[in-house]
């Protein structure tokens, strides 16, 4: 009969920590290319040309029907392969490369729905009352409809940041060696031995960033739902 | 020079569709024996009854806080040591190694999608106004009733889109399954693909698949959800 361990499970976190700086990087640089990428997939769907509106929202319904792991070998096996037609060769990149890619792609997706959205949120009333007051186009959309429309758009961020946490657990799928490729190895050395400690010290490391994350949230949106004035437009 | 081998595509596009019942069968139990929990478990959350409303956020914040793959390794671990206790208590002759993988993947799965219904139906009934249920009692009705009639019919247009959101992910997510060695639309192409190499093309195909599964699950909602349109409330 297997016995369990605390005491075990408890050595297991400080060996698991350190490797949270792989995930972490995989988070930020999927954040920054993810966040491009969603700026101008946005900026397609609410442009005046179709073609490219629609291939924007193709490209949307494409990604929102493709489990993320499917997508994350798609890319590991299909880039280089791609790639070798027009003579580069992509093998002796690092997995990371790989993690980042797949996930920028869903994530650049998500957050172009966000932005749309939150966009759409602002009024066409406040540019138009920008604009009419001497700024230029660029300046009206970052000075007014911005700040307008990341008040709405953070819960929404947030939330597929926490998202993005959990998927990206998936990355040790192709080897790459973060939190979860970790605790993988640790499980493998020990011969399964005490595969369920370690999966819970894992578990309860991935929960006290969500929680962290989930409260920072709830703080934000107070902060700024303080400052808020509704004007009525009726 | 590598050109995608398209007879190859053609057959394993089958393979992967064949493992498409699985995939729809893990979808249909999870779905069948969550929504009524999840149902139960918003309105305590929404009541806010002592311990069990804990518990419920207690349950939820860990589902929601972790990523599914742990939880699936964290199931396929567990369940077969409790599930060899209660065997041996019993003295059944079965042994736990005859126990197919999809019973776990019915467990995995429906403790997964209760969490993430749980804080569906709750917002979607936070959206119907109190004053509803009590002009349901007022002319007579019971609370069951109150609920059947009026409360749950206006929650639910409310609670579609949602709802649609949660199913697809769903469907997607059964593709982790790989991980309890269940054979679904992923993993048997990825085996068709083992002995040529080609992953390529067998992930297009899972691709496709995902995709006219995934496309067809939305098309239904937003169907129903345009029937659904008549009972929203139009003065919120």
């Amino acid at each position: 009969m297997l016995k369990f361990d605390f005491v075990y499970l408890l050595e297991q976190i400080p060996k698991l920590v350190p490797y949270l700086d792989i995930t972490f990087l995989v988070l930020i640089l999927t954040l920054f290319f993810g966040t491009i990428l969603g700026f101008i997939l946005a900026a397609w769907k609410l442009g005046i040309r179709p073609i490219l509106s629609k291939l924007a929202y193709a490209f949307t319904t494409a990604m929102r029907c493709t489990p993320s792991i499917v997508l994350l070998f798609l890319v590991y096996y299909g880039l280089p392969a791609l790639a070798s037609i027009f003579a580069f060769d992509l093998n002796d990149l690092s997995k990371l490369f790989f993690v980042v890619t797949a996930f920028s792609l869903s994530f650049g997706n998500v957050m172009s729905e966000i932005i749309r959205s939150s966009y759409l949120a602002v009024e066409k009333g406040q540019y138009e009352a920008a604009v009419s007051v001497g700024l230029t186009r660029f300046d009206a959309f970052r000075r007014i409809i911005l700040p307008q429309a990341a008040v709405v758009a953070l819960p929404n961020i947030i939330n597929s940041i926490l998202t993005l946490l959990k998927e990206g657990s998936l990355a040790y799928t192709i080897g790459l060696i973060d939190v979860m490729g970790k605790a993988n190895l640790l499980i493998a050395m020990n011969y399964e031995a005490h595969a369920l400690e370690t999966l819970l010290a894992l578990s309860f490391i991935y929960w006290s960033i969500s929680i962290i994350i989930e409260k920072a949230n709830e703080l934000l949106e107070q902060r700024l739902s303080k400052g808020r004035t509704f004007v009525k437009t009726v | 020079m590598q050109t995608l081998d398209l007879h190859f595509m053609w057959e394993a596009f089958f393979i992967a569709l064949s493992g498409a019942p699985i995939t729809l069968l893990i979808t249909v139990v999870a779905l069948l024996i969550s929504i009524p929990v999840g149902f139960f478990f918003s309105l305590i959350r929404l009541n806010g009854t002592p311990i069990l409303d804990q518990l419920c956020r207690i349950y939820i914040s860990f589902v929601r806080g972790t990523p599914l793959i742990i939880q699936i390794f964290l199931i396929y671990n567990v369940m077969p040591i409790l599930l060899e206790r209660f065997l041996r208590s019993t003295h059944s002759t079965l042994s736990v190694f005859d126990v197919n993988p999809i019973w776990y993947a019915f467990v995995v799965f429906s403790l997964y999608t209760i969490a993430i219904l749980t804080e569906v139906f709750r917002s979607a009934l936070k959206t119907v106004q109190k004053s509803q249920l009590e002009a349901a009692h007022s002319v007579g009705l019971s609370t069951c009733a109150a609920y059947r009639r009026i409360i749950i019919p206006q929650a639910l247009v409310t609670a579609l889109p949602n709802l649609c959101n949660a199913t697809t992910n769903l469907i997607k997510n059964t593709s982790l399954c790989y991980a309890l060695s269940l054979r679904e639309i992923t993993l048997r192409a990825k085996v068709a693909a083992n002995p040529g190499y080609n992953y390529i093309e067998a992930y297009i195909d899972i691709f496709l698949v995902y995709l006219l599964i995934c496309s067809l699950v939305e098309y239904g909602f937003k169907k129903y959800e345009k029937k659904l349109k008549a009972y929203q409330c139009l003065s919120a």
